[in-house]
């Protein structure tokens, strides 16, 4: 105690969170910045050409292939996110405010229990479910309701839209949830007593103390789906493809790694300036005024 | 808005979560090769076949060492950066916790890609040791979240008290700190084996010759007269994942229950 | 004093630019009940926290038992503290908090060792709670079980941080005079912190008042609240109304009082305070220093009733206490009244 007694409290810190911060420097920061790098070479058959250059950039613009799928990417990200946070709100202000305490962990409990399935079979599920000999059209032709099976469930944006909304369900409740159990419940009861009524409650009170929630729901949600590589691949069919299934395409398949690189960066660069965008736009949301 | 429309809702939405994950059994015990109503009838000869099947026994095995693996260190750098998150203040803490948790919102694509340029550019292989590394990045964060609730529930003049009673930093944190958050670190465990079990992304791109359990069925997904089998093995899987987050979440509450806390809910 | 226990001099101690410790010096006893008190943030808890060895501190000695203190870690240091929070350990039983010091003594075996906690158990009123899981016992009983975890290693001193704050106020009264009855029985040298008043002068042999970092006076509770030694001590001491005064040659001139004898070694315009039972209502046909007064507010307590009157000729508001009897009629803001009081209730401090 003595030799860590003279050090100070900072120090310590420093100490106790070197492995993990050196950790993710040498596995994230260090690769980040090496298809960064990347991104500026080009592929000369099976070697780098090192020469700095904009090419890659260049041909990302230029070519429309990539700006349609990342057009479609960041569609497609922003109506998943749209849709799974106004379907999840009702959901989270239920358990919040409607469900006992004590059961209150085993509803949230039941929520997070599918996301923790493995991903890639909740996918292909939906490829069942949606497809042409699928569980829904079989079930819908059995009760008579459709002679034919339906096409236009299966292999465009909007299957990849419904299956991404189910896989990321329980990433939109849980903040918004949060937000929602901070609300001191006396701050409802002050709105009525000054004569509100109950939506102009919700409305003036409520919601504005649960935006910081919605605020993280839709980041934790947005960001990541614009790279789901998984969903557009299985249910998307050639309509349906995002910017990802490219990256990997330029990877594994053309064997262009700075070009897969630079649509990695471009994508990072666009999704990280909205996020931003997103988060000063609406930094004063839920908070006092200073 | 009234309390019964909501409920109403509410179990609506349970429905749409859940219905994916009952179809699996549902088709897993169907006997019939094509996944559609009506069902045939029931087998159980598609969890048979999988006993016979040594690429998915290798990939099974090559799953759980990874997962054993990057539990074990992913839960140890989360007890690290928990520890010094909870417990001293440090100018630019909020920046470099951030950084760490970054993981959690980047994209998988990202993170697979960005390793593999590394990777190869210092000439390393693929290898098992590829795909935990992945793994134990995205994992870390999980477990800083699980753990800095167990950390940051302790009362720190607990830890004083230990050392005012005669015990050295050392022995107050293995007699008074360990025991309480001994269920945290238990759930950090549960959680991240499970993540890297199910994750497919970065094993699909980090792994050499040495296939993953999901990077096989990923690779069984196109043929058709292979998907009950999976579907059998999914249900054992989907068993097996709920047994993990079960015992966890189990353990996370008699954690709080001991130091006696408040349950808020929740892993996240 | 004998040879003191504990020897503080010229103690500093900074967090970062913010000076917490301004040179303090004490000397503390052996068996003395020491309070350190003053408001939030004064220091007291920090001057607590250096003695126990969780601060350090940037000049200045520390000795406990003749012993400098430098360098000696809160491990090895002869004092053991009951924490504010209490610090039960959740995840053992009440036996094995209270044993959870005596893990490293050799000398004792383990028969020993579960004697002497469920000696230090009776001694706190808890025999036979030895099984029960810690996070099954009240408040109350969690302070005994800090108690007698604290006391069974038999420090030199016991340290007590706001040791009563988490309890309701009948608890409170019950324990504090169960903590002094428990201290004059061991014997040993208590250093309570506490922000309450009430609770210092009541169980303290002497109290160190601090403000900012600093003792502002260092006196037994009596002196300290008749004759405080600075107007900031006087004010969170008790209640004290202040008029103002110049002294003159030896005389004081004291606004709505008339003239007096003025302490040594003040002149010019100076402050006198003076407590609520300084003064009284004057009976009919009293002598001695009387003053003329209205009645400005009264609040009425059943067994006291305090006055605010303002000193004729001035401004000056006074408060009174006056106890309640069958004789004693309560008075009516407005009523004009005499005031009864002694020169030796005033207190002068600078302007």
């Amino acid at each position: 105690m003595a030799r860590f007694g003279l050090r100070t409290e900072a120090a310590q810190g420093y100490v106790m969170v070197s492995p993990t911060l050196i950790f993710t420097v040498l596995l994230l920061a260090v690769p980040l910045i090496a298809i960064v790098v990347l991104s500026f070479w080009t592929q000369n058959f099976m070697e780098f050409d090192r020469s700095v250059t904009l090419a890659n950039y260049r041909e990302a613009v230029s070519d429309p292939i990539y700006g349609t799928l990342m057009g479609r990417s960041l569609w497609i990200a922003g109506a998943v996110t749209l849709v799974t946070v106004v379907l999840a709100f009702p959901i989270a202000y239920f358990v919040s405010f409607h469900v006992p305490q004590e059961r209150k962990a085993l509803w949230i409990f039941l929520i997070t229990i599918p996301f923790w399935t493995s991903y890639l079979l909740r996918v292909f599920l939906w490829k069942v479910i949606l497809g042409f000999n699928g569980v829904l059209n079989s079930s819908l032709q059995g009760i008579g309701i459709i002679e034919e099976p339906l096409t236009f469930l299966l292999y465009n944006a909007n299957a990849v839209v419904i299956t991404l909304a189910h896989a990321y369900a329980p990433f939109t409740i849980l903040p918004i949830y949060v937000a929602l159990e901070k609300i001191d419940r006396s701050l409802l009861e002050a709105a009525r007593d000054l004569g509100e009524t109950a939506w102009g409650t919700f409305r003036r009170v409520t919601l504005p103390l649960a935006m910081p929630g919605v605020i993280a729901a839709t980041l934790i949600v947005f960001i990541p789906v614009i790279g789901d590589y998984v969903t557009p691949r299985l249910v998307g069919g050639p309509n349906g493809l995002m910017i990802s299934n490219m990256i990997q395409t330029q990877f594994l398949r053309l064997n262009n790694a700075p070009m897969g690189a630079a649509l990695a960066v471009s994508a990072m660069t666009i999704v990280g300036s909205m996020a931003l965008l997103l988060v000063y736009l609406t930094r004063n949301i839920g908070r006092a005024p200073k | 808005m009234s309390g019964r429309v909501l409920r109403i809702y509410a179990i609506l939405y349970l429905v749409f979560l859940y219905l994916p994950v009952l179809l699996l059994p549902v088709f897993a015990f169907n006997d019939g090769t094509i996944i559609a109503f009506p069902l045939n009838g029931f087998t159980t000869a598609w969890f048979a076949e999988l006993v016979a099947i040594p690429a998915l026994h290798e990939a099974l095995g090559n799953s759980l060492i990874i997962a054993t693996v990057t539990a074990m260190l992913s839960t140890t750098l989360g007890v690290f950066a928990a520890r010094a998150s909870t417990r001293f203040q440090f100018p630019g803490k909020a920046g470099i916790m951030g950084f760490i948790m970054v993981p959690l919102v980047l994209p998988e694509i990202i993170v697979a890609v960005s390793l593999l340029v590394v990777l190869l550019q210092l000439g390393l292989s693929l290898s098992i040791w590829s795909v935990i590394l992945g793994h134990t990045l995205i994992c870390t964060p999980f477990c800083i979240a699980i753990l800095s609730s167990s950390f940051s529930g302790l009362d720190r003049s607990l830890e004083e008290a230990a050392i005012d009673l005669g015990e050295t930093r050392l022995s107050a944190f293995r007699l008074v700190i360990l025991p309480l958050v001994t269920p945290g670190i238990i759930a950090a465990l549960l959680i991240s084996f499970t993540i890297s079990l199910d994750e497919f992304i970065i094993a699909f791109f980090l792994t050499g010759t040495e296939p993953t359990l999901p990077v096989y069925i990923w690779s069984q997904l196109r043929f058709p007269q292979k998907l009950p089998v999976i579907m059998a093995l999914g249900t054992l899987l989907i068993l097996l994942s709920l047994i993990l987050i079960g015992s966890a979440e189990m353990l996370r509450r008699r954690g709080l229950h001991k130091s006696g806390q408040k349950d808020a809910g929740g892993f996240l | 004093m004998t040879k003191p226990l504990i020897s503080i001099a010229n103690l500093q101690k900074y967090y970062g630019s913010y000076h917490a410790l301004r040179d303090v010096s004490v000397e503390i006893g052996p068996g003395e009940f020491f309070s350190l008190l003053g408001p939030s943030g004064c220091g007291k808890t920090t001057l607590l926290r250096t003695i126990a060895g969780f601060e350090s501190y940037e000049s200045g000695a520390l000795q406990i038992d003749g012993r400098d203190m430098a360098g000696v870690p809160a491990n090895k240091r002869p004092t053991n503290m009951v924490f504010q929070s209490y610090a039960i350990f959740p995840h053992l039983s009440v036996a094995e908090n209270v044993g959870f010091g005596l893990r490293r003594r050799g000398d004792l075996d383990a028969a020993a060792k579960a004697r002497r906690g469920a000696e230090a158990l009776a001694m706190v009123g808890l025999d036979g709670y030895g099984d029960r899981a810690a996070h099954a016992l009240s408040g109350g009983q969690r302070q005994r079980v800090a108690l007698a975890r604290a006391l069974v290693l038999e420090p030199k001193v016991l340290l007590l941080d706001e040791p009563l704050s988490a309890l309701d106020k009948k608890m409170r009264e019950q324990m504090q005079s169960e903590l002094r009855r428990l201290q004059r029985h061991i014997g040993i040298t208590f250093i309570l912190v506490t922000h309450d008043q009430e609770e210092a002068l009541t169980m303290s042999d002497r109290i160190a008042v601090m403000f900012e970092g600093r003792i502002a006076q260092l006196a037994a509770p009596q002196e300290l609240y008749s004759r405080p030694a600075t107007r900031d001590v006087a004010e969170f001491i008790g209640t004290m109304s202040f008029l103002s005064a110049e002294v003159r040659d030896g005389r004081a001139e004291v606004a709505g009082l008339g003239t007096m004898p003025a302490p040594d070694g003040l002149s010019g315009p100076c402050v006198a305070g003076v407590r609520p039972e300084g003064m009284s209502i004057a009976e009919a046909g009293a002598d001695g220093p009387l003053a003329a007064a209205e009645i400005v507010e009264s609040a009425y307590f059943g067994d006291m009733t305090t006055y605010r009157a303002r000193l004729a000729g001035t401004e000056a508001l006074v408060e009174i206490s006056m106890k309640n009897g069958p004789a004693v009629a309560v008075l009516e803001p407005g009523t004009q009244t005499r005031l009864h009081w002694s020169p030796d209730a005033l207190v002068f401090f600078p302007a």
